[in-house]
């Protein structure tokens, strides 16, 4: 083994077995003990993560608007998240009087849980990750629908009406934007032939014979819709319209303070990083790539990601509910589902292995060939769609001009009358 | 006990005791909250089984779809909160679930029964000559002899089996097609009218409130009222 290339997995193992050699009397009890470290290591990581992230991110998107950013507490405001942390701990846990005190309370841990149980399934490096199900990209999705449900508690546990409204906002876009983002991992999961996230990124590499080749260059629509899909999913800017101050004070969590509010910042932080990693995942490859150590490779794909996520947050203005709905439903779910088909049908027409070709007919052709196909026809799916709403937008901006103009004339009448 | 079955009556208690909260709770809010537990006690369960697609969908589909469904009905039920939600049909709800219960026990239960219908009072008179027949006794798998496991390729499996002419192919195909008309039906009600339309629409409504406004002022100017209609009209 090459120790930097296989710190993780050295580490990994060393650690287990001393934890096997402690229990060696009950090798049940080690699994349990080894799974409980791996856990407390992987929340640990997530929860740190999500202090730098936030000063990161702060700094950044100071950097866009043409600020400083955090610069008072230590060098270059480094300990800004503790002064954070601190001043979350040490502020009063209020509750509102009539609210639905178990529900309320409960909220914030669930949102905590259900963001942090996705990283059980995420691979690091080759032979490290919490766990390999074959069902990863299934679990993904399914433990992303949960964190419905804990902005539901907040919203009806606050008993307030902003809260409420925010709550069904997001609502709204949560079940909305699962849509797309499903449809877009399809054509991943049918390429790899698994649901497996190790399998996946197996197939990106060129172990057993693959191409090689990141699934963003065979899907570029799937990767882009699910991008947007996942900042929509996080409900980060532009997307952020669940928590509007503007409009409904600050959504679902307007009634939390200290502690409980913190809980929901680092669900967001979290979930959004978990974003950031299974998109890196998914299309780029995950932990694959030349000369560098893997998972210094995915963090560096995740950073990626997530400086996207940060510029998109300190460029675009919050869209509004009905231009959020139209996208979801008029664009990305058309387009992914004539997508989806199109990739399937080329998938079973160009196969590049022998036996399958073999067993079930279609031209073989080489990996290669096989990807380049596959992005004209995603591009030409993009681009042709682009184009049709384009063409639709201007027809029904003229019809909108049209009734106004036809509702001048008649106030003119009127008014002459 | 292995550590297994230890997990089997945790979770079990965990789901029984949900559903008892269900339905025994006075708040509808909570109640939706528990039967989500309820739902993630039974995806547990199929964790145990070690089916884990099953576990996942029904996480997915129950705890993400269908009582989030619930929870918006609740919510956007006016007045709930202040509502007590009472009924009388608690005996015949128990009745119900009493028999269902029983119907469940016999087909997948361990006990094989012997149904003669021949020798029913009533259904005899239809089924006079259908000859006695078992009824349930799933194979029982005694506890010496080990289970075996669920194959490697159970989601392939099941996969083919959807799309296998002999298995599963007709029902998905009319789900998907249940599927297909519902959504064309969502679509359909919540469709943007087209200018057009709203134009054509306006007109009509126009036509009706000039017809109205015509129809009201001939009544008006009509001596048709009563003279303590018009009175008490003035009086106010």
């Amino acid at each position: 083994m090459n120790p930097i290339n296989d710190l993780l997995k050295i580490l990994s193992d060393f650690v287990a077995g001393i934890v096997s050699g402690i229990f060696a009397f009950s090798p049940f009890l080690a699994d349990l003990v080894t799974m409980g470290l791996a856990a407390v290591i992987l929340c640990t990581f997530a929860a740190l993560s999500f202090m730098g992230l936030t000063y990161v991110e702060r700094k950044v998107v100071a950097r866009i608007q043409d600020r400083l950013g955090p610069n008072q507490a230590g060098p270059f405001g480094l300990l800004q998240p503790i002064a954070d942390g601190i001043k979350m701990f040490t502020k009063e846990d209020t509750t509102p009087a009539n609210a639905d005190r178990w529900v309320y309370n409960l909220a914030p841990l669930v949102i905590a849980i259900f963001a942090l149980t996705t990283y059980a399934v995420l691979p690091f490096a080759p032979g490290v990750v919490g766990t390999n199900l074959n069902v990863g990209v299934f679990y993904l999705i399914a433990i992303g629908s949960g964190s419905i449900v804990a902005i539901l508690m907040a919203g009806w546990g606050s008993n307030n009406k902003y809260a409420l409204l925010g709550a069904f906002r997001t609502v709204a876009q949560l079940v909305g934007y699962e849509v797309p983002m499903l449809l877009n991992v399809l054509p991943v999961v049918m390429m790899a032939g698994s649901m497996s996230l190790v399998d996946i990124i197996n197939k990106q590499t060129t172990l057993d014979g693959n191409p090689g080749i990141p699934f963003i260059v065979f899907f570029p629509l799937s990767a882009l819709v699910f991008l947007i899909s996942g900042i929509a999913e996080t409900g980060r800017s532009p997307f952020d319209l669940l928590e509007a101050e503007s409009e409904i004070v600050a959504g679902f969590h307007v009634e939390y303070s200290g502690m409980k509010f913190a809980l929901f910042f680092l669900g967001e932080y979290v979930n959004a990083l978990a974003v950031a990693f299974v998109f890196s995942t998914f299309f780029l490859g995950g932990y694959a790539g030349p000369i560098l150590p893997p998972y210094v490779w995915l963090l560096l794909k995740a950073a990626l990601i997530f400086f996207i996520f940060m510029w998109l947050r300190g460029t675009l203005p919050r869209i509004r509910i009905d231009q959020m709905h139209n996208l979801n439903w008029k664009f990305f779910v058309p387009v992914s589902i004539v997508h989806l088909v199109v990739v399937m049908a080329l998938m079973k027409l160009f196969v590049t292995d022998p036996a399958q070709a073999e067993a079930f007919g279609g031209i073989l052709v080489a990996p290669i060939v096989q990807a380049v196909i596959l992005f004209v026809a995603s591009m030409t799916v993009l681009l042709v769609s682009l184009a049709i709403a384009a063409r639709r937008a201007r027809v029904l901006r003229l019809q909108e001009e049209a009734i106004l103009e036809q509702r001048r004339a008649e106030n003119l009448a009127a008014a002459r009358a | 006990m292995t550590v297994q079955q230890v997990l089997f009556i945790v979770i079990s208690l965990v789901v029984l005791g949900a559903a008892l909260f269900v339905v025994t709770t006075r708040n509808l809010f909570r109640a939706a909250l528990m039967m989500m537990l309820a739902f993630f006690g039974i995806a547990g369960l199929f964790v145990l089984l070690e089916i884990g697609l099953f576990a996942v969908a029904q996480v997915l589909i129950y705890i993400g779809a269908i009582s989030i469904l619930v929870i918006f009905a609740v919510m956007l039920t006016r007045g709930m909160q202040g509502m007590v939600p009472r009924n009388s049909q608690a005996i015949g709800a128990a009745v119900t679930a009493a028999i269902i219960f029983a119907v469940l026990l016999l087909i997948l239960g361990p006990l094989r029964v012997t149904i003669d219908l021949a020798r029913w009072p009533v259904i005899s008179l239809f089924a006079g000559n259908a000859s006695p027949r078992e009824v349930g006794g799933i194979a029982w798998t005694p506890a010496d002899r080990a289970i075996p496991p669920v194959p490697e390729t159970y989601i392939a499996d099941f996969g083919r089996a959807l799309v296998d002419l002999n298995q599963y192919l007709l029902p998905f195909l009319l789900i998907a097609f249940l599927v297909d008309v519902v959504l064309a039906g969502a679509i359909f009600i919540a469709r943007q009218r087209r200018p057009a339309e709203v134009i054509e629409e306006r007109r009509l409504r126009a036509e009706e409130d000039a017809e109205e406004a015509e129809a009201m002022r001939r009544a008006s100017a009509s001596p048709a009222l009563p003279e303590g209609a018009v009175a008490s009209a003035v009086d106010h």
